[in-house]
């Protein structure tokens, strides 16, 4: 049987480099594996797809996947994410995998026939790593759950970790962060089946038809992206210390600060991305920082 | 004799000029430049209302020839050989921005090493680029297909760039009689370019966004693919109505004693007269040779190709072009368009020549539809034919001696 | 030049955001903020030309990010595509086509792969030419659109993917970055100007100040790179910052061909203290400190402004070789 994995994070989060431990790991523990990221336009912050495929058999299969035996989501503001769509094809049986504070029981909308399995990687995180990258955490989650053995999964936490360039002691510390996870989990048992596919081909008839030239005439609609679920940080405005100097306004690499009519900056929640420069520049430190997804 | 004596690229030049291009990027190379050496004199006499700008490389003049289309000017520019595979990137864009510029290329065989004279693996390179093309034989046909390039271009239904072609030195530099049409007729056949979506002040746009996705890409590039297909139906249409204008009467194809034709060569551009020769040469000896000459490239005309190919003996294409590991580039092309032709040619016959502008005789033009014969005749599977004599080889194995030191 | 200035205090940045918030670059990028920046002072009617860089995969369709116009070209010929936006807009204009209330400011925008390296032949021509447009490099020394490999632009002791800090190139990179200020300036480009972010003032009069210019204007914007420079993203403009009080990033302008410093820093802070907030200066630090290294950079900072200081008529507090 292939076990097929996919990771869903947002960029700086590690899926790529939790997609190879995962690889690498079924490797030292005897399987054939493949693992594979998809990148996009985006930068940090954004959606980001990696795949791990693992079996005892040769693989015959490539490329995405669409079905995935376990959907492993490192922010649980992907789930509500249209371009994310983290479940999207989950097997019936499968399981879903989430960092997340907020969430307990079933985390898969409208699904009764997955596994979820919740857990804090971010606070494990910046407590044992004092950064949220969660790459070697999530990975360990996986591996625990489909019965890789945990020799080969720190092998794995070193090996790849060290190869993205990261110091000694920052590898002992991921090595630690997922052993932690490892020990948290017990193996669940991965019977699962593919849902019926719903799709249809269209005729080419149709597609030629619509005219078809890339122009957007819609300029500045960006707004609808919402990358307001990239933060992991969130600015708070202390309006009683603020004096209106505007510094905070005049470096949000986002626009995602406006100057009221009354003259006081406002922060727009939904796409300011946490960068927290207005923090660092706020003259008045006016401006603090709370934990996204934190209670 | 009507009209009066011009070039291939004066042709090219003052069908320009009758299309009031707004805009001529440029950048020299022969044998196209004296196009754009007739285009600044012009601009620059104030008999030509255009703004003229040279650029530091054919890369550029191609990004600035499809960003001012983009802007709302009618563009137009030249090149050849080498500069069209410089700006070859920028085919791409400017198809995909579906930008209605017009490129004039003067075909010449590419380096290394270097040659002067026509081949036509420079415009083929562009084949797959988006941009449609319309290929040459006489300099009359020059000028009339840059006006119909403009229009089949612009129409909404097509939106892409186009490529008129004509071969170095055989018409860039050969005068020959040409009827020029009045400017008062062409402002009818051709109205004023009308951008979609041009750059604006009022309503901006985004152009050549990234999409990410390859069901996005694949979506725009089948449209892409289907406006040029459509392009062959606005051709005609087009066509259509510049005969009732102008009373000069062009198709995708054009066919050449065809009637009771039983060998048929295909060919395009200027050489096409060598073939024409040989067919009549071929008559007189009782053989039923015709030709089929390719005016339209892109898009590829398979149905009037398989229309016109279809129960003939044998049929041959003659290639002046190379696709090194492969042969000749419209031998696949008019195999594909004939397999599933019901009763189609017993034999297609792949044949090279004339690469780099090498001269070709009525000999070897004959030896074509020899073959042609001879297949059919005894029934062999053809081979293909490389056209070159033996003088000729004797002087390039004495050039090579020399070169080496060893004569 | 003492022209009057829109521009007294960072609060007369004006309100109007032409960038939309939404973008898909990274959080705390400093290209975008002077992007963004910019985009205030030259107002809404606006063609950008873009080269291959972070910018491009800002603009991904069907969203875009700027309530202006924008064109992607290629990594080497945006130049070339402001020249054809500029010609047809002037065209259509002097043939009655186009009201001149359509036309618009033409801006090449591009990272500095394509402004110092594959684009400076077209970059040259459009010199040249005397093409009326404005040139935002946002210059984060490195090509970062592709995960940062070096670009010409890159400084001396800077690793980077492709001129990675090994045991036997224990410096990284040892090339010295290229001069695009005075490359222009040589070509008799009437303005040219170097903007940092965290010199909002600066920033904003600079922009303003060329706008009364016609012809080529180059401004390279120091554009921090959290990504690729490896900082925390809160860091960005306090690295520009430092960039600027270090003397790394000097802030001048040229005005057809001479050249004044905008910010003369009275003393220098050593330029250890830039260097040591990025991880790809890391090995100059670590496992110990490559002291001939640092010192070879601040040597040719000091040079810089010496130098500068004989030309303009100023002088700058210099800190000593070992003054770490
Ligand atoms: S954290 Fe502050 S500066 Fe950064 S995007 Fe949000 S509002 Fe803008
Ligand atoms: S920088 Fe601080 S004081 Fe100034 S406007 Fe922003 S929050 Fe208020
Ligand atoms: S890689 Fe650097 S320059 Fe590019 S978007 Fe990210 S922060 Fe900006």
């Amino acid at each position: 049987m292939t076990v097929r994995v996919r990771f869903h994070g947002r960029g700086g989060q590690g899926a790529k480099t939790a997609s190879r431990i995962l690889g690498n790991a079924a490797f030292n523990d005897g399987y054939f594996t493949q693992d594979f990221p998809i990148y996009g336009a985006e930068r940090r912050g954004a959606p980001v797809t990696a795949f791990t495929r693992f079996s005892r058999e040769e693989i015959t299969e490539r490329g995405f996947i669409f079905s995935p035996d376990i959907s492993a989501v490192m922010d649980d503001s992907l789930i509500a994410d249209t371009l994310a769509n983290p479940f999207s094809g989950l097997r019936r049986g499968g399981v879903a995998v989430v960092n997340t504070t907020k969430a307990k029981g079933s985390v898969v909308p409208g699904r009764d026939d997955v596994k979820s399995v919740c857990l804090d990687l971010t606070g494990q995180a910046l407590k044992t790593l004092g950064k949220p990258v969660l790459s070697a955490g999530i990975a360990a989650a996986v591996a625990r759950i489909s019965g890789i053995n945990k020799e080969a999964l720190l092998t794995a936490v070193v090996d790849e970790l060290k190869d993205i360039g990261l110091s000694a002691e920052m590898v002992q510390k991921n090595v630690g962060f997922a052993a932690a996870i490892y020990g948290e989990l017990s193996p669940l048992e991965l019977k699962t089946e593919e849902l019926d596919a719903r799709e249809e081909l269209v005729p080419l008839a149709v597609v030629v038809s619509e005219g078809g030239i890339e122009a957007v005439t819609q300029a500045g609609n960006s707004a609808i992206r919402h990358t307001g679920n990239w933060r992991t940080f969130r600015p708070n405005i202390d309006y009683e210390k603020c004096t209106d100097c505007m510094m905070c306004y005049a470096y949000c690499p986002e626009s995602a600060m406006a100057v009221g009519p009354d003259g006081r900056v406002k922060i727009d929640y939904d796409n300011c991305k946490g960068c927290m420069i207005c923090m660092v520049e706020c003259p008045l430190k006016a401006i603090s920082q709370t934990l996204e997804g934190g209670a | 004799m009507k009209g009066r004596l011009l070039t291939g690229n004066a042709a090219a030049a003052a069908a320009a000029r009758l299309a009031r291009v707004d805009y001529v990027p440029a950048y020299p190379i022969t044998p196209q430049t004296e196009i754009i050496e007739t285009i600044a004199d012009w601009v620059r006499e104030g008999t030509m209302d255009s703004k003229f700008v040279q650029l530091e490389s054919e890369h550029s003049m191609m990004t600035a020839a499809g960003a001012a289309s983009l802007a709302g000017a009618r563009v137009f520019t030249a090149t050849s050989s080498q500069g069209l595979l410089y700006a070859l990137e920028m085919l791409y864009n400017v198809s995909g921005w579906r930008a209605p510029m017009l490129l004039v290329n003067v075909s010449r065989g590419l380096a290394a090493p270097i040659v002067l004279e026509p081949d036509h693996n420079d415009v083929l390179a562009a084949r797959d680029s988006g941009f449609l093309q319309l290929h040459s034989e006489t300099c009359q046909e020059v000028a009339d297909l840059v006006l119909l390039a403009y229009r089949v271009a612009e129409d909404k239904r097509v939106s892409l760039p186009a490529i008129v072609n004509l071969d170095g030195f055989y018409l860039s530099f050969t005068r020959e009689p040409v009827v020029l049409p009045d400017q008062g007729k062409v402002d009818q056949f051709l109205p004023p370019y009308e951008p979609v979506s041009p750059l604006s002040a009022s309503r901006p746009v985004a152009r050549g966004s990234a999409v990410m996705e390859g069901f996005v890409y694949s979506y725009f590039r089948y449209n892409l693919h289907a406006a040029a297909l459509r392009a062959k139906n606005v051709f005609n249409e087009a066509a259509g109505e510049y005969e009732q204008l102008f009373g000069r009467e062009y198709g995708p194809v054009e066919g050449y004693m065809l009637d009771d034709a039983e060998y048929v060569l295909v060919m395009s551009n200027s050489f096409t007269a060598l073939g024409r020769q040989a067919v009549k040469r071929m008559r007189e000896r009782g053989v039923h040779a015709g030709l089929l000459k390719l005016r339209m490239v892109r898009p590829f005309p398979t149905e009037e190709v398989a229309a016109l190919l279809r129960g003939r003996k044998v049929v041959g294409v003659f290639d002046q072009n190379l696709s090194p590991g492969l042969g000749g580039i419209f031998y696949s092309e008019v195999a594909g368009a004939l397999y599933h032709v019901k009763n189609r040619p017993k034999a297609i016959l792949p044949a090279v020549g004339a690469l780099g502008g090498k001269q070709i005789t009525a000999k070897e033009m004959d030896s074509v539809f020899e073959e042609m014969v001879r297949i059919d005749r005894d029934g062999v599977t053809p081979s293909p034919m490389f056209l070159m004599r033996d003088d000729e080889l004797a002087r390039v194995r004495k050039a090579v001696a020399i070169a080496e030191g060893r004569s | 030049m003492a022209t009057a200035t829109r521009f007294r205090t960072l609060k007369d940045m004006p309100k109007e955001d032409y960038l939309s918030p939404g973008n898909t670059l990274c959080a705390g990028c400093g290209g975008i903020l002077a992007l963004r920046i910019f985009h205030k002072v030259l107002g809404p009617k606006v063609a950008w030309v873009n080269a291959a860089g972070c910018m491009t995969v800002s603009m991904s369709y069907p969203l875009s990010p700027l309530k202006s116009n924008w064109l992607y070209t290629a990594f080497a010929s945006a130049p070339a595509g402001a020249q054809g936006v500029r010609d047809a807009l002037d065209v259509l204009m002097a043939k009655g086509k186009l009201p001149a209330s359509e036309d618009l400011k033409v801006v090449v925008v591009s990272g500095d792969g394509a402004a110092y390296d594959i684009g400076l032949q077209s970059t040259s021509g459009a010199i040249d030419r005397r093409l009326d447009f404005y040139y935002l490099c946002y210059d984060n020394e490195a090509y970062g659109n592709t995960g940062f490999q070096m670009s010409t632009s890159t400084p001396y002791g800077s690793s980077t993917k492709t001129t990675p800090a090994t045991a036997a190139y224990p410096l990284g990179n040892t090339a010295r970055k290229k001069d695009l200020f005075e490359v222009w300036r040589a070509m008799k480009a009437p303005y040219v100007a170097t903007l940092a972010n965290s010199h909002g003032l600066d920033f904003l009069r600079k922009v303003e100040r060329g706008s009364e210019i016609k012809g080529p204007r180059l401004y390279i914007a120091f554009a921090a790179c959290p990504t690729g420079w490896g900082f925390d993203t809160r860091n960005s403009v306090e690295i520009e910052k430092l960039a600027v009080q270090t003397g790394v990033w000097p802030l001048k302008e040229s005005v057809n061909g001479a050249v004044r410093h905008t910010f003369v820093p009275r003393a220098l802070i050593p330029v250890s203290d830039y260097l040591k907030t990025q991880e790809r200066f890391n090995h100059l630090f670590e496992p110990s400190e490559k002291t001939e290294a640092i010192d070879a950079i601040q040597e040719s900072v000091n040079v810089y402004w010496k130098e500068a200081g004989a030309r303009e008529g100023f002088e700058v507090k210099l800190p000593g070789s070992s003054s770490r």
